[in-house]
């Protein structure tokens, strides 16, 4: 017999309306007029879109950009979802979730919608949907935003929002024991390597973005090692002067970064100092894995707590900022919708639009790293099931909005200036006259005394060879924001915000990053020898964090090494990993819905699964076997040994064949998941095997009776 | 008159659960809310003890929450 639960005093439990409320406020206005209203939408969505991909020759506004997007997001929220959430999903209001049933007041927590949604972009925002559209830009505008809208609403918003409701109705699994429990033994083998391969992957590229920001940048290093010791104070401030005062301490952090940020000017132009934070890439990269290492190591409240909270703190206002200054300045795209570099001969990256744009925007389109958090801490906060369609489709419509804010900064830039900052040394020259002049002959022009004005409008010594996409994007938001706020006079200070404000969120991915691959490792070494899996032995600790960092200092060495700038061979290595741990997470979503006996709507995750499947395997056999040099790690690596070896060249030719056979082993291990799930399917779908999830049976909600009382 | 004065009192009543909304939002992220369910959990005052106690139960879910890219 169900007793009605008693939710109890609940932070943020009962706050803003309901679902109930949202229904009424549908049901008062009448039908003719909601068909209109959302006839204009369609009609205004098809306009901009319209305007965004035909116009030729004429530039146009960032609005077009924007207007598209909300449409796009609201017709899917709307219709796409709903049809999802109402056929294939039937998501059920009546239904206990975990955090009712299981609710702990630690892990599992009926939380409110909104609070729940706050939490999980928080979560699920990072550096990838600023960096992936700046990367991409060098295509045009064009190819990015149709990816990261249509991505997003087919793929990437309904990737989050199945795993979400699957977590849920399995008491907040993980996506690797959902895979280990409906695909198979290998399903969860599979979904723990490419876990573990894409949290090493995206650590190197990560850092490797924040070296080629800081390089010779006294300004930029200056700040970003401030921040150490604020994190510390921070962490120390809120131990023992005002314990659990969260808010006011990362207020008490930001304005001390502020001070950081003004004192970065004063010691890049104080030579002694200067001399001290001027550090080359190599010098860089050094101090990053020691910095890893070390904080891996350190109590979590006194660095990483402190250091996440402060980098929340900064991306929640960043983000917001950044879309009030594109709506109030509404600037102008200077990039065209489409650049010659759509052949594949790009300097930013090589390869053409298809497949190297859809793995060079993950995030923001569809990121496999998503379905992590969808089956962590959020399916332990959601208070019943409908809610899963906001959070999960809702948050990532909202990063991929962050994506498409990304793309206008980029293309805010002149194409000549984007090219200049984006394009390694090896491929335009390292002379400025040099590079401006190769720019210059592809259609872009530059000269070398505009970028050297730019260069000092932002504080910098130069702006050359910048690759990892930061230092663009930085340059774009310091323009958005110095034309809505300052003007010309604080185009330094918003370019160092910009800076800090990225460099700070990777930083605290390394962190946490490092500590997550650390724990996985440990519970696998586990059951090698117990003592290995103790999180707090600390040989085990020290043994597993030194793999870990050890394995992305190895990329971040080989990007900072790479004569091509690192970008051009990591960022897509990163992209394919990234979309690999999508098609695992497809894979299970797909099972599952057709254990449910679906089938017949399976190809809401079918279609993104065969998508990614299309896309990752080209993008990796083009990774591995391509003959252009430029785009195959093997072509590379011949080429390389054509000339006389040294031993740097020796180096580079086993970093080629090491990208190569990782590459590899990824696509191998997927086709494994992939050819284990299709057979799974047949046998359900030919009746010769029972179809049935391994659901938590179902409990009815005491909140479904609070409300309908 | 009164309809202009009703009007007026459902925003501000609108506005009001905005905001809570909002700060309710930013104490989740933050991590004040989980500690005063903890202090109510276990019927503690809030002090420098409790928020360390707080802090050693937090930190296993904390670190083995990834941060996307």
């Amino acid at each position: 017999m169900f007793e009605p639960i008693a939710p109890g005093p609940r932070i943020g439990h009962n706050v803003g309306a309901g679902a109930q409320d949202e229904k009424q406020a549908e049901l008062k206005m009448p039908k003719s007029l909601r068909i209109l209203i959302w006839l204009a939408v369609a009609v205004l969505g098809a306009f901009a879109l319209a305007t965004i991909a035909l116009h030729r020759g004429e530039q146009i506004n960032a609005m077009w950009l924007v207007v598209a997007a909300f449409c796009t997001y609201a017709l899917g929220y709307r219709f796409y979802s709903k049809f999802i959430a109402a056929k294939v999903l039937a998501l059920d209001p009546q239904r206990a979730t975990p955090a009712e049933r299981l609710d702990n007041g630690r892990d599992f927590v009926p939380t409110n919608k909104w609070v729940v949604f706050g939490h999980h972009f928080a979560a699920i925002a990072g550096p990838g949907p600023l960096v992936g559209p700046v990367l991409a830009a060098q295509f045009g505008y064009l190819p990015g935003t149709l990816w990261i809208l249509a991505g997003a609403v087919l793929g990437g918003c309904v990737q989050d929002f199945v795993i979400l409701l699957f977590s849920v109705r399995r008491d907040g699994k993980s996506l690797t024991e959902m895979a280990r429990e409906e695909v198979g033994r290998l399903g969860g083998v599979v979904a723990y390597v490419a876990i573990i391969s894409i949290i090493v992957i995206l650590l190197g590229v990560a850092a490797l973005i924040v070296v080629n920001a800081l390089k010779n940048s006294p300004w930029g290093a200056f700040t970003i090692a401030m921040t150490i010791p604020i994190a510390l104070f921070m962490g120390l401030y809120l131990r023992r002067l005002r314990p659990g005062k969260v808010l006011e301490t990362s207020v008490l952090g930001f304005i001390l970064v502020m001070l950081a940020i003004w004192g970065g000017q004063w010691a890049s132009q104080t030579p002694q100092v200067a001399g001290w934070f001027t550090l080359t890439a190599p010098t860089l990269a050094l101090l990053i894995i020691i910095y890893g290492f070390a904080a891996s190591a350190l109590p979590v409240w006194l660095l990483l707590a402190p250091r996440d909270y402060l980098s929340t703190f900064v991306k929640l206002g960043t983000i917001a900022l950044l879309a009030l200054g594109i709506i109030a300045l509404h600037p102008t795209l200077h990039m065209p919708p489409l650049t010659r570099f759509i052949d594949g001969s790009g300097p930013v990256f090589a390869g053409n639009i298809f497949p190297f744009a859809f793995i060079t925007i993950a995030c923001g389109a569809i990121s496999g790293f998503h379905s992590l958090i969808s089956s962590g801490t959020t399916p332990k906060l959601i208070r019943r099931e409908t809610e899963t369609r906001m959070v999960g489709y809702g948050a990532m419509m909202a990063e991929s909005m962050v994506a498409i804010m990304a793309m206008i900064a980029a293309c805010v830039l002149q194409p000549g200036t984007y090219f200049a900052i984006n394009s390694p040394a090896g491929i335009v020259g390292q002379a400025p006259e040099t590079a401006a002049a190769t720019i210059s002959s592809w259609g872009f022009p530059i000269t070398a005394a505009e970028m050297h004005s730019l260069a000092q409008a932002v504080g910098e010594q130069t702006l050359y060879n910048r690759t990892g996409g930061a230092p663009a994007f930085a340059v774009g938001m310091a323009h958005i924001f110095s034309n809505s706020l300052g003007g010309q006079a604080v185009m330094a200070i918003w370019y160092h915000f910009a800076i800090m404000f990225e460099a700070l969120f990777i930083l605290t991915v390394l962190d946490a990053g490092t500590r997550v691959g650390r724990f996985m490792v440990q519970d696998a070494l586990a059951h090698v020898w117990k003592p290995l899996g103790r999180t707090s032995w600390y040989p085990s600790i020290l043994a597993t964090s030194a793999l870990i960092v050890g394995a992305w200092g190895y990329f971040l060495w080989q990007g900072v090494k790479d004569p091509l700038g690192g970008i051009n061979s990591l960022w897509p290595l990163f992209g394919i990993s990234n979309q690999l741990l999508a098609t695992v997470a497809l894979c299970v979503a797909t099972t599952i819905i057709v254990k449910m006996g679906k089938a017949p709507y399976a190809a809401v995750t079918l279609t993104p699964l065969l998508w990614l499947v299309a896309v990752t395997f080209t993008a990796s056999w083009h990774k591995m076997f391509d003959p252009n040099p430029r785009i195959g790690f093997l072509a590379h690596a011949r080429q390389l040994a054509m000339v006389p070896a040294t031993a740097a060249n020796s180096r580079l030719i086993f970093n080629d064949r090491l990208d190569a056979f990782v590459t590899g082993v990824l696509i191998f291990m997927v086709a494994l998941i992939l050819i284990e799930s299709a057979f799974l399917w047949l046998s359900v779908l030919s009746g010769r095997k029972q179809a049935g999830v391994k659901e938590t049976p179902f409990v009815p909600s005491g909140f479904a009776t609070e409300e309908q009382g | 008159m009164n309809s202009w004065n009703s009007e007026f009192q459902q925003l501000t009543s609108r506005l009001k659960s905005c905001l809570s909304v909002f700060r309710a939002v930013l104490r989740e992220i933050f991590d004040e809310s989980a500690y005063a369910r903890f202090l109510a959990r276990n019927r503690l005052s809030a002090s420098r003890a409790a928020y360390g106690e707080f802090l050693q139960e937090h930190e296993v879910a904390k670190v083995r929450r990834p941060r996307c890219c």
